[in-house]
């Protein structure tokens, strides 16, 4: 009785010497719990037939959750074993997922035992993931930077391999029920870049756009680690040039074309894939005065449209074999056919035409 | 002669007024709750239902994610939930079971609970970060299910461990006391007294953080869930583990906001689909409290 006295100060007893070990346990806790605590022991003998159901319970929960991870573990090594479809990971510019998306899903019908993964977020995520070595193509709607492709070397000890997948021309959208005909460049620039002047419609002689609630130019723009971003800023800003503050930045190209379909005053730039029914593409000059064309894909090859660029896929080093292969069907007459059908400009052509 | 309390004083009138004001503002608090999630759900239905069928569920997306089913993403989806709880569920009641029954109340297990509750109130994209940086890059297994998993296995153990404590906490003192004065062992009393009594707890924690872990975005989107992967219909094990999958909210993500010329009703059903499995579980745990509330005692 002394291990009682010195019991743990929190109030627990601890284990006691008289242990029931040796009584029939369930049952006998149950009464012996019933008669301390002065109840009907009938009352008991329900709680503990009720004990041994509720533990009933606890075994079925444990066992349907570690049946179900065992169950995909197991089915992780069998197929593992019978021929594991080959995995590339494809991640990169959000102009280029719903290409790579569209690549993808053909591909299964070509090659049933390669199954790719696409991911969006950026050229930028993707780069960052071929230097992290989590990726097996980065598609990029710009060129690796020279400190990219370094990081890339130290990390993976090979240079980047660089693949020109097709183009893409960045479409510049206004409401549908806005009359503006054509824009130059200049312009862009004005409206756009940081110091521009143009901030409202009437500069541009538009002054009767239906619904527009001000006369205010609302101009869209892209979160900046999407390539879309840096190549219009290039183009539109110069080099060195930024955006002027205060533009709606959309994480999406198509969050580009939606917010402009719903905003009578808005201006937006976007791939031209992206043009629905609801918004209006405007023809763009280079120059004020010079002959503005709409973008397509025969102006985007003679290079008549202004705003176009090349999209790329990266792999780090060279690639393996299944890799080698994808690649080579993108870029195949059934790849590129594709490309076509999703609004970009198609490469064999421009090669054709050269 | 002194006023009856039924006599109608001004001031019986003062407290009437404020009973009614009261009743009216909280009612009208609760109007203000209940509404919205009508709302929500009746728009979801009125513009989602049309497109949900069997056939929507168990085939593939295609052309261009604008037609087919969602099955890739429900499927991934069900891993990403089975595999996070698998982990956490098991670890998470455990460590409560220890941290209530064991632990000496000092300074490390206030520390230690105190971290817990602080953990649970972590933003999720902080455990992206977190999983992103320990599990695909720092352990190496890379982008995968895996990966995704045990990140939403980091987020919902805290949780867990909190509420299972609590679960533990309700079980009356009285009943291991009982137990221990007839000389049952710390572990016997754990096993046979308090763990059936907070069963009903305990299961109504871990089963809420299924349809945590359902919806999350976040989490998963740098760890392992992708725009697009194409699977084989029909099979239950069309993943395996060190694949990336597609999932529910990250479908509904990307169908919103880079899928043009989406069919309209296909992001609605998305959502009613993740709506009806996240409602199914969660009737699923009221359904086992109340079997297990039941038979209570006390």
């Amino acid at each position: 009785m002394r291990r009682i006295q010195k019991a743990p100060r929190n109030g627990y007893p601890g284990r006691f010497a008289l242990s029931s070990r040796n009584q029939g346990r369930r049952a006998g806790i149950g009464s012996a719990v019933a008669s301390s605590l002065g109840l009907d022991s009938t009352v008991f003998a329900a709680r503990a037939s009720g004990d041994r159901e509720a533990k009933l319970w606890v075994a079925i929960a444990l066992l349907l959750v570690l049946g179900a991870a065992g169950c995909s573990q197991s089915s992780a090594r069998t197929g593992g074993s019978s021929g594991k479809p080959l995995v590339i990971q494809n991640i990169g510019s959000d102009t280029m997922v719903n290409l790579a998306q569209a690549w993808a899903e053909e591909y299964q019908n070509v090659e049933s035992n390669v199954s790719v993964e696409v991911s969006g977020g950026g050229s930028g995520l993707g780069i960052a993931a071929l230097i992290n070595g989590t990726a097996d193509i980065a598609n990029s709607s710009r060129h690796i930077e020279p400190d990219e492709e370094a990081a890339v070397v130290a990390h993976s000890g090979s240079k980047p391999r660089e693949f020109l997948v097709g183009f893409d021309a960045l479409s510049i959208y206004v409401h549908k029920d806005n009359p503006i005909t054509s824009i130059s460049l200049e312009e862009l620039h004005e409206i756009y870049a940081e110091g521009g002047k143009i901030d409202r419609w009437s500069q541009l002689g538009i002054t009767n756009i239906p619904r527009a609630r001000t006369d205010r130019i609302i101009r869209v723009s892209r979160q900046n680690n999407s390539g879309t971003y840096h190549y219009f800023r290039e183009v539109v800003c110069g080099k060195k040039g930024d955006f002027k503050l205060g533009s709606l930045d959309m994480n999406g190209s198509k969050d580009v074309v939606e917010l402009v379909s719903h905003t009578p005053g808005a201006i937006g730039y976007s791939g031209l894939g992206y043009n629905t029914p609801s918004v209006k593409m405007i023809p763009v000059a280079r120059k004020k005065g010079e002959k503005a064309v709409l973008p397509s894909i025969e102006t985007t090859l003679d290079k008549s449209y202004p705003i176009s660029r090349p999209m790329f896929m990266y792999t780090p080093g060279e690639p393996p074999a299944h890799v080698r292969k994808y690649i080579d069907w993108v870029l195949s007459p059934a790849g590129q056919k594709i490309v076509e059908f999703t609004g970009y400009i198609p490469l064999n052509i421009a090669e054709d035409k050269k | 002669m002194s006023a009856s309390p039924f006599t109608v004083t001004p001031l019986v009138r003062r407290n009437m007024r404020r009973e009614l004001a009261a009743r009216i503002v909280l009612g009208a608090m609760v109007a203000a709750m209940v509404l919205p999630l009508l709302a929500i759900i009746a728009y979801l239905v009125a513009k989602g239902a049309p497109l949900i069928s069997l056939k929507f569920l168990t085939t593939n997306p295609t052309h261009g994610m604008r037609e087919g089913g969602i099955w890739s993403a429900l499927l991934g989806t069900i891993y990403l939930v089975v595999i996070a709880l698998a982990v956490s569920a098991p670890i998470g009641v455990l460590c409560a079971v220890y941290l209530n029954e064991y632990a000496k109340d000092n300074w490390l297990t206030r520390i230690i609970n105190l971290a817990v509750v602080n953990l649970a109130g972590v933003p999720s994209i902080v455990h992206a970060l977190f999983g992103l940086g320990a599990f695909v890059l720092f352990a190496g297994i890379g982008r995968s299910i895996l990966a995704a998993s045990l990140t939403l296995a980091i987020m919902t153990l805290p949780v867990i461990i909190a509420s299972t404590k609590e679960a533990l906490a309700a079980v009356p003192m009285s009943f291991r006391e009982a137990c221990w004065n007839v000389g049952a062992s710390r572990w016997q009393t754990i096993w046979s007294i308090v763990l059936p009594n907070s069963l009903s707890g305990i299961l109504t924690g871990v089963i809420l953080q299924v349809s945590r872990t359902a919806g999350e975005t976040a989490p998963i989107m740098f760890t392992g869930a992708v725009f697009f992967k194409k699977i084989q219909p029909g099979t239950l094990f069309a993943y395996s583990l060190t694949d990336q999958c597609m999932a529910l909210s990250m479908h509904l993500y990307t169908v919103t906001t880079q899928v043009t010329n989406a069919p309209e009703p296909l992001p609605y059903a998305i959502a009613l689909v993740l709506l009806g499995a996240v409602l199914a579980v969660n009737a699923a745990s009221i359904i086992v409290r109340s079997l297990l509330r039941s038979r209570k005692k006390w």
